[in-house]
């Protein structure tokens, strides 16, 4: 492990690179090299930490190398979780009921998401997750309950404070909901372009690093229509990060994909988290797979929470359904046909 | 017995429902009328889309109604020895008449539809959900330019319709029935009540179609079979609604 200076110490938690200062201490870049890469930092914009990717920029580092070990720390910070869960929540869910064409969607449900972590949803179709992920962001409101984001009860605000509390969120569509009328770079610079009087260069710039953090540098010319469902994803993934949410929602980000395009985008979502260290909310069916890119899981079924537990606990859990969820038995509490 | 009054019962409150849930998207979208953001190229774009969209098959409509109404106002005139009032009967007609109902109808089928339908599929691919994630109101955005441009749109049409279709009266009357072109013109007298209904009435047509069919397409249920519901539904309910309320237009302002 290397030591720091007084020195360096000090530059390193100015620049607020997390990264950095694990990449150093695991010897995989000297000081020096982080050093010039920090010289660098100040004239990129916005809060991720870039570190890691101007260190591959600089040929200091391989992406594949900068992915690895970004995963190896994800597994590190993971497992802690498993042991010392986070307390501080972000979103709260009290007794939150929603009846939707006579039918009982959700069923009182109580749920804290923890703040600065990957949260998944899971549970059968139709059980109530992307209701769920819907009130989580007031484009749903609840039958009874209250739901709160940052201990604010979005039944209480105005249209106005409302928008406000949305701008901290991005979603990502289980579709992509990209305009289809518009290029890939107006897509991703949509958010921008009527939501912030930010000028047209710093626009450019931003959208150019959001496609560049997806893999898709180069490719904003390009329409929806001409993208592959993995790329659709990349793309919307880029336009829900171009506005540097607090918290990003994910409606089955991986759903319809191939298992190495399903693990790309997983690898994705996680080096995504480590240089932003967003809360993340996403709902997936990939289990078991799921409680390795997660923190948190909440099991739903039948609009009611079953667990709501580090992931770990959750694919440990005794409970029957969630039991016959995870191996995806034919015979059990839910009735398949 | 107690089962079909129930069953009408719900209907009716289903329908008093939705004629109230129309009502409060119309005066949302009217409300952000005057609320900023403003966004003059969104408004130009869609005056393009339903203006120019309609434009041809206006003009083509505008020429055969003249020739139509031309020929037959001459051989019913004719009968009467009154063939001299071919131009103003054509003038009238196409003024107080069929230029706002024909522009009106067209527009429906051709404009009035395509915007069902891409609010529609906008809807089921959760666009506009989007839109309301990234702060954005989809009724601002979407609904109140396409509101204003066909406000806009409508009169102009109407009055192109109104010129082309006397033309084509005109056409048919003088070079193939073989009518003087002084009689035909010269005896036209219209006054600025004419033009002013014709107007009035584009106007209320182009909101009938614009909030209508913005209405339907915002709520498509889900799937294809919802976007092509709420089409056929926009176009036949705005269609409907532009024949009844011309009844009223013209009742009122004869």
């Amino acid at each position: 492990m290397t030591a720091f200076s007084p020195d360096m110490a000090a530059s390193v938690a100015g620049s607020r690179s997390r990264i950095g200062q694990q990449l150093v201490e695991a010897g995989v870049v000297s000081i020096g090299q982080l050093q010039e890469a920090l010289r660098l930092q100040p004239v990129q914009r916005g809060k991720g930490d870039l570190i890691g990717s101007i260190l591959v920029e600089l040929g200091y580092l391989g992406q594949a190398d900068l992915l690895q070990f970004l995963f190896q720390q994800f597994r590190k910070e993971r497992l802690a979780y498993q042991v010392v869960p986070a307390e501080e929540g972000i979103i709260e869910f009290r007794g939150i009921e929603k009846i939707l064409d006579g039918r009982r969607v959700l069923d009182g449900i109580d749920l804290v998401i923890p703040r600065g972590k990957i949260t998944a949803v899971i549970g059968v179709s139709g059980g109530g997750k992307s209701v769920t992920l819907k009130h989580m962001v007031g484009l749903m409101k609840p039958t009874r309950g209250s739901v709160l984001v940052g201990g604010r009860d979005l039944a209480t605000l105005s249209t106005k404070e409302l928008s406000q509390v949305r701008r901290r969120f991005s979603m990502l569509f289980q579709g992509g909901a990209l305009f289809d009328s518009l290029s890939v770079f107006d897509n991703v610079a949509f958010p921008l372009r009527e939501t912030t009087g930010l000028s047209e260069e710093v626009i450019r710039h931003r959208v150019e690093r959001a496609l560049k953090e997806v893999n898709l540098a180069g490719m904003g010319g390009k329409f929806p229509d001409d993208l592959s469902g993995g790329m659709s994803k990349r793309v919307a993934l880029a336009r829900a990060l171009v506005t540097e949410p607090e918290i990003l929602l994910l409606d089955e980000p991986t759903a319809g994909l191939d298992p190495i395009i399903e693990n790309a985008i997983h690898y994705l979502i996680c080096d995504t988290f480590m240089r932003t260290r967003l809360t993340m909310v996403l709902i997936s069916h990939a289990v078991p797979d799921i409680f390795n890119w997660c923190h948190h899981v909440v099991a739903l079924h039948q609009g009611k929470v079953l667990e709501s537990a580090p992931s770990w606990a959750i694919a440990q859990s005794e409970n029957p359904v969630i039991r016959q969820f995870i191996r995806g038995d034919l015979e059990g509490p839910i009735q398949v046909i | 017995m107690t089962a079909s009054i129930q069953r009408l019962g719900r209907t009716a409150l289903g329908v008093i429902r939705e004629m109230g849930r129309m009502a409060l998207f119309l005066a949302k979208a009217v409300g952000y009328f005057f609320l900023p953001p403003f966004r003059p190229r969104n408004l130009l774009r869609q005056i393009h889309f339903i203006g120019l969209r309609s434009l041809f098959v206006i003009c083509l409509t505008a020429v055969f109604s003249g020739f139509v109404l031309s020929l037959l106002g001459y051989y019913t005139l004719s009968r009467f020895g009154s063939s001299g009032l071919l131009g103003p009967a054509v003038a009238f007609s196409v003024i107080r008449e069929l230029g706002p109902v024909l522009s009106g109808l067209m527009v429906t089928g051709l404009a009035g539809s395509a915007l069902t339908a891409e609010l529609g599929i906008m809807r089921i691919r959760e666009q506009l959900d989007a839109l309301e994630i990234m702060g954005i109101q989809p009724v601002q955005y979407l609904v109140v330019p396409r509101i204003q441009a066909a406000l806009i749109s409508l009169p102009v049409l109407t009055m192109i319709f109104d010129v082309i279709g006397i033309l084509g009266g005109y056409v048919e009357a003088v070079h193939l029935l073989g009518m003087s072109g002084g009689t035909f013109i010269g005896a036209i007298e219209l006054g600025m009540t004419d033009i002013g209904i014709s107007l009035v009435k584009a106007v209320t047509f182009g909101l009938i179609i614009s909030w209508v069919c913005t209405y339907k397409g915002f709520y498509a249920l889900r799937g294809a079979e919802g976007v092509s519901q709420a089409t056929t539904s926009a176009v036949v309910l705005s269609s409907v609604l532009i024949l009844v309320s011309d009844y009223f237009i013209t009742s009122m302002m004869l």
